[in-house]
């Protein structure tokens, strides 16, 4: 593989992993909006009330949709066993912002925090290891 | 209810991945030309991925709605162990004994999560 096909293969990694992890996030405000609102501003279709928490939650699935474009472009170069992996870095970067950022404001607790850890170890350990030998194209 | 919609969620995207790298390998492996793009897009992997993701997405907004995100991504982790028996047994790829045990970690994990 040349380092140019390389570096693409990297920045879509790059693209995909945040980009799903800006799109968990936005997806929940537009949730919590919803939750603000009331379910019942779907029902009678209040657009007004209802603006907020659309807008999250569009922002949110575009987001994620953008990611799973980027991810295609990874797999097209990497076997799947390998490359989904990578997507634990979007656990870590998920659970900081949902307990830091005052939008979300979300609890953490040690149980949680080691729980999302040992996720992500094991994703990286699940990533790390193995030598898959690249497709030689 | 709640577990049964997260059940469902995890369930959907995990078969997403799995489609969309079948419809990766056989239209996208010489690089994303215009001609594999289209046959990509087109072709019943991929549509069946979208399938998929649209359904397990809708899923996935309902669970937010009932769950902090702190606590349900994590559980959506649960996934990648779908996913790795999915590249063994549907896919055909290796998976070593390392990667195996990556992915008790993550189900030990996913069960603390899910008790916090």
């Amino acid at each position: 593989m040349s380092t140019g096909a390389r570096g693409f293969g990297l920045a879509a990694l790059a693209t995909s992993i945040v980009l799903s992890a800006a799109g968990q996030l936005a997806m929940k405000v537009g949730m919590r909006e919803l939750h603000r609102v009331g379910i019942g501003a779907l029902a009678s279709a209040d657009w007004v009330a209802l603006g907020p928490a659309l807008s999250w939650t569009i922002v949110g699935v575009a987001a994620y949709a953008v990611s799973m474009l980027a991810w295609l472009l990874v797999l097209a170069r990497h076997p799947l066993s390998y490359a989904y992996p990578f997507l634990g870095v979007s656990y870590v970067l998920v659970y900081a912002v949902a307990t830091q950022w005052s939008a979300l404001a979300e609890p953490s607790s040690p149980l949680r925090t080691f729980g999302t850890l040992l996720v992500v170890a094991g994703v990286v350990l699940v990533s790390a290891t193995g030598a898959h030998r690249q497709p030689t194209s | 209810m709640d577990e049964l919609l997260l059940a469902s969620a995890i369930l959907l995207l995990a078969a997403a991945q799995v489609l969309q790298k079948r419809g990766a390998v056989r239209h996208l492996a010489g690089g994303p030309g215009p001609g594999g793009w289209r046959s990509a897009l087109v072709s019943p992997e991929i549509l069946a991925a979208i399938a998929c993701l649209a359904f397990g997405t809708a899923l996935w907004l309902a669970v937010l709605y009932r769950m902090d995100v702190s606590k349900a991504f994590p559980l959506l982790s649960a996934g990648t162990i779908l996913v790795l028996i999915a590249s063994r047994v549907l896919l055909g790829e290796r998976v070593s004994p390392a990667r195996w045990g990556g992915a008790i970690l993550v189900a030990i994990g996913v069960a603390l999560v899910a008790a916090s």
